[in-house]
């Protein structure tokens, strides 16, 4: 009974520090701080020099979860990248990505090498751990903060910190290896990193693929699709690292494959790799925090902030600069690139490989990278708004996205359930603008479910949930954004004169003129609304009949009682009349010039 | 563009007495009857016959009653200011004390609504129908009528 109670005991300190990590996650959330490093604190307090006392160094258990975590975690990153994006700004994320981390490396470790009296080798480890910026960070905080920074901007640096870490694993494990296995010629070492990026891409790729097809071939149970691609991604990593091949590298080109194809649950399997992120995080850190011994930190803060310094001010802008010089971005945008080199999660998890495979002084890796990491979140992650407006690099109004939920529709994947909050100053409400692809299918409103045309006119606070093609899902957030309202009413809305809503076409087009359809003319104004439109009216949408523009002036209950017309432009004629003056002025100084 | 291209000085009633929508109607016709040649039953069938769909009346106190009249050759405009305002069904409930009259050519099309839409925005101009109810006579009106929207406006 004696190894029955020990086990219950794990169990119990290990669910109880997991579900204080998940509640620290409210704090962390209310300041901005980064998560990762409160789990990174959670673990110190917890462990055998904070409070808690926990004495913890299997090393080897430490090595296994957080491996796992990251293949898993990875996997994430590639599934929730967006190629699409990708495409628009391959060339300048690619270069900073995998050039400007070597190019970054490269410079931190002169500076690491000085400071903390180590030979070569060691100081490109300590830049390659340092080398990458932070998916996790640079996405929360360019999100938090609302910024909406140029496109270009914005997609520049998300795919470059959701694509370097491949870079900077693979230096780091290679520069781990070259460590480990002490003096090895150089020709062995380059055929070591060919054949771990070529075979490990080729298996991500291969599995990747594979993923989908069995995904969408085979019919599993509802629930076992997310679990599926999880372990598949785990099958992928532990596949390529034992074939001598760059695990890391395929497990994310799997993600990547995974998540930007049309599959079965896709959606579910984005929130179970959501829940399964967050939990390898916190296992993973919390893990990683036992394992610190944070009074030994004081030590080396000092060389550590040096290393923090040049990074930040030296080597990360000489690589920004470096990169994107081929490319059109101005000044300002490569001052504010070079800001957002966000160091997180990334490099303290880099940082603890030398821990885990026992290389000698391996703790000095861990405490550069951890010194490093505080220091980017906390000067850079705080200032990044204050940069953003200084350089002018965000718009002027910071839009927060409004919130948006995805929902499967399993037997097809066409076409998915997409939902809303409706904003009071949403473009929808206000001026009932939606794509044509897609189509209100529900509104909830005071916790009740109904049609479209049970709800009537959708009001402020109702949900609605429209079928969209999946890929499209995103588009629709511009129509649920809520924007402050115009200063004033656009003055073309305004109807010249007024029809009942009974009115049919044809008594509208004999008086004004217009071409209808033979089999519209007995059509009420009313009926072409609700048929234009596929959706209840709401008051000032409009329509156009020929040249007149139709607008919803009164509606009840859904439908048009009072049409406005809008007859025609009456300044239109005066614009052209102007340009022909205009030229018949210009032809005729042209030819008096001529003669002169 | 002033509105004078589309009524002529004589095409002014600065004082018209009506009692109703129907009377007015029915005064207006047979004017414009007068003025183009054409028979009044006509003109004032085409008028009722879009009054029909919705009352010509565009709120604050004025209605623009139009039609096509197949034997015109030009479009043509009748105004009245009224002595004393009248229920014409308006959207905004108000009576109605500026009526402009617009008849259409069976082939104006496209004209037709532009010079529609160009007298509906001048008249709605609060200036332009402030000036208009203070003018006392045809000539007065006719002046307004014949601003610029720029400085009208």
């Amino acid at each position: 009974m004696q190894s029955l109670d020990t086990v219950s005991l794990v169990i119990l300190l290990g669910a109880m520090l997991l579900l204080v990590g998940i509640l620290s996650s409210l704090i962390a959330m209310r300041f901005g701080a980064p998560l990762l490093l409160v789990f990174l604190l959670l673990g110190m307090l917890a462990g055998e020099a904070g409070p808690g006392g926990i004495v913890f160094n299997d090393v080897q258990t430490a090595y296994l979860v957080g491996s796992i975590s990251l293949a898993l975690i990875l996997f994430d990153g590639g599934f929730r990248t967006r190629l699409q994006t990708f495409r628009t700004v391959l060339g300048p994320s690619v270069l900073l990505a995998t050039v400007g981390v070597v190019v970054t490396t490269a410079l931190v470790a002169p500076v690491a090498r000085f400071v903390l009296d180590l030979g070569w080798t060691e100081a490109l480890l300590v830049g390659a751990v340092v080398g990458s910026t932070d998916a996790a960070a640079v996405f929360f905080l360019l999100h938090a903060h609302g910024l909406r920074l140029r496109p270009r901007v914005g997609a520049t640096l998300e795919i470059e910190s959701a694509t370097n870490d491949p870079a900077a694993i693979f230096l780091t494990v290679l520069l781990v290896e070259i460590l480990l296995l002490g003096n090895q010629s150089w020709d062995v070492i380059a055929v070591t990193i060919a054949r771990q990026a070529i075979l490990g891409g080729l298996i991500g790729y291969v599995a990747g693929k594979a993923i989908v097809l069995f995904l969408n071939r085979i019919g599993l149970q509802q629930g076992l699709h997310a679990p599926f691609v999880a372990v598949g991604a785990l099958v992928v990593f532990g596949l390529a690292a034992s074939l001598q091949a760059s695990g890391f590298l395929a497990v994310y080109l799997a993600g990547l494959i995974v998540g930007n194809r049309p599959t079965r649950a896709h959606n579910s399997i984005g929130v179970f790799l959501d829940a399964t992120t967050w939990l390898a995080q916190i296992v993973m850190f919390v893990l990683l925090g036992l394992l610190v011994w944070p009074e030994r930190l004081v030590s080396s803060i000092g060389p550590a902030l040096i290393v923090a310094l040049a990074l930040t001010l030296i080597a990360r802008p000489v690589a920004v600069f470096l990169c994107l010089a081929p490319y059109r971005f101005s000044l300002r945008e490569r001052i504010f690139v070079s800001w957002v080199g966000l160091r997180g999660a990334v490099g303290i998890f880099l940082a603890s490989i030398p821990l885990l495979v026992g290389l000698p002084a391996a703790y000095l890796y861990f405490d550069v990278a951890f010194v490093v990491v505080l220091f980017s979140l906390l000067v850079q992650g705080w200032s990044i708004a204050v940069a953003a407006r200084k350089l002018d690099i965000a718009f002027p109004r910071a839009d927060p996205l409004p919130q948006r939920v995805e929902l499967d529709l399993p037997g097809q994947m066409a076409q998915e359930l997409v939902g809303y909050s409706v904003a009071a100053n949403s473009p929808y409400l206000r001026r009932g603008l939606l794509p044509s692809w897609a189509k209100p299918s529900l509104v909830v409103r005071d916790e009740r479910v109904f049609t479209p045309e049970e709800a009537e006119s959708v009001r402020q606070g109702d949900y609605i949930y429209l079928l969209a093609p999946p890929e499209k899902a995103q588009a629709l957030d511009r129509f649920f954004v809520d924007m402050p309202p115009p200063a004033r009413p656009d003055p073309r809305l305004l109807g010249d004169f007024f029809v009942s809503g009974d009115v049919t076409l044809g008594a509208l087009a004999e008086i004004y003129g217009l071409q209808v359809a033979p089999e519209h003319t007995e059509k009420p104004l009313a009926d072409y609304f609700a048929e234009e439109r596929r959706r209840p009216i709401k008051q000032d949408d409009t329509l156009l009949l020929g040249p007149i523009g139709l607008l919803a002036h009164r509606v009840e209950g859904g439908r048009v009682t009072t049409v406005g017309l809008r007859l025609a432009e009456p300044d239109d004629d005066v614009g052209a009349q102007s340009l022909i003056a205009r030229l018949k002025r210009m032809a005729r100084r042209a030819l008096a010039a001529l003669r002169g | 563009m002033p509105l004078t291209d589309l009524v002529a000085r004589n095409a002014i009633i600065p004082a018209l007495k009506a009692n109703g929508k129907k009377q007015a109607l029915h005064e207006l016709a047979t004017k414009a009857a007068e003025l183009i040649g054409q028979p009044d039953r006509a003109i004032y069938e085409i008028l009722l016959q879009r009054e029909r769909l919705g009352s010509t009346a565009v709120g604050n106190g004025i209605a623009i009653p139009h039609g096509k009249l197949g034997k015109l050759d030009r479009l043509f405009g009748l105004f009245a200011r009224l002595d004393r305002s009248i229920e014409f069904d308006a959207l905004d409930g108000q009576p109605v004390d500026l009526i402009f009259l617009l008849l259409a050519p069976e082939s104006a099309g496209a004209d037709h609504l532009k010079a529609l839409a160009r007298v509906a925005r001048l008249l709605r101009d609060a200036d332009t129908a402030k000036k208009l109810r203070e003018s006392r006579d045809a000539d007065a009106i006719y002046a307004v009528l014949a601003l610029p929207p720029a400085s009208a406006a």
